[in-house]
């Protein structure tokens, strides 16, 4: 499996690490309104409790092609759409990854793992 | 149903069988503890017979890690609702689901407490609501009003427009007297307590 995305230069290579990509699609999704948090699932629940930030959540793959695979899940606010804001997380993803890294976008698969708890 | 699930049925089936049939043979008496003591000292006497049966073991754990994982996987493969958009899946997970309907019950102060249970069918969504009301409510309009609130919330948050069916089990009904007796017990419990305020002086 492949950790980094890699490109040439002139001058030489340049790696995009998978936790960077992870990072810029957790910005992305929580810019959106509706969205609470990144992850959800009992993982990061433990990370968060020990004061660590859920980017492990964030499953990246980067293919033979160098298409890149986004997996996340997400807490959703209560009272708003799921399909809608999972479109719009879907979309913003896509648009700061291919403006920030230059990268091929295949999928961005959104879970929605819980409504935030009152 | 694929060839790795029937095997691993097979194998615990097998496992299931001999441990019963070996129960049944020694209360019969027809397998005697000499029977079981001579196979083990037989197993330990030869080293090869002793890394079979290690394997033989390690084997057994392997496979039934591995069918666990099955198992565990498709269970949670079934825990989702899904859909496709142009950028890839959406999956909402049906604890989701159970996290808006408990939302929904706060704004009815008539329920004490609701628990729900949804399932995805093919036909649709399916949510078993138990819940616990408070006496001065009137329980037909109550879980109307509840069965009308939940359906429309689901449709409005998920955006499906499949078939919602709503079941609702009134577990108790708790009466004021209780609630008023539950309250000065938790009074109760939260006085400090004086140690060995009971003695007197000599």
């Amino acid at each position: 499996m492949t950790h980094r995305d890699e490109s040439r230069t002139d001058l030489g290579t340049i790696k995009i690490h998978k936790k960077v990509i992870a990072s810029i699609a957790s910005l992305a999704a929580l810019e959106i309104e509706g969205v609470k948090s990144v992850g959800g699932d009992f993982k990061s629940g433990l990370l968060e409790l020990i004061g660590k930030k859920s980017l492990s959540a964030i499953k990246v793959e980067i293919g033979a092609n160098e298409d890149v695979r986004v997996d996340m899940p997400l807490v959703i606010k209560y009272g708003y759409n799921i399909p809608e804001v999972a479109n719009k997380v879907q979309e913003s993803v896509r648009n700061s990854l291919e403006k920030m890294t230059n990268l091929s976008i295949k999928d961005i698969n959104i879970n929605v793992q819980a409504i935030e708890r009152g | 149903m694929r060839i790795f699930t029937v095997l691993g049925i097979i194998f615990y089936a097998a496992i299931t069988i001999t441990i019963g049939i070996a129960l049944i043979a020694f209360s019969l008496n027809l397998l005697q503890p000499q029977n079981i003591n001579d196979f083990l000292a037989y197993v330990r006497a030869y080293p090869n017979s002793r890394i079979i049966v290690g394997l033989l073991g390690l084997l057994f754990i392997l496979v039934s890690f591995s069918f666990a994982q099955l198992i565990l996987g498709r269970f949670q493969r079934e825990k989702t609702i899904a859909f496709m958009t142009s950028s890839g899946q959406v999956t909402i997970a049906l604890s989701a689901v159970e996290d808006l309907i408990r939302r929904i019950s706060h704004h009815m102060p008539e329920i004490k407490e609701l628990r729900p249970d949804v399932i995805a069918t093919k036909k649709g969504i399916m949510a078993d609501l138990r819940v616990v009301l408070r006496s001065e409510s009137n329980i037909p309009e109550l879980t109307a009003r509840l069965q009308d609130l939940t359906r429309t919330k689901i449709q409005e948050v998920l955006g499906i427009e499949e078939e919602i069916v709503i079941k609702i089990h009134v577990a108790k009904i708790i009466s004021a007297e209780e609630k008023e007796k539950k309250r000065k017990e938790a009074e109760r419990l939260e006085q400090p307590t004086v140690p060995f305020s009971g003695y007197g002086r000599v």
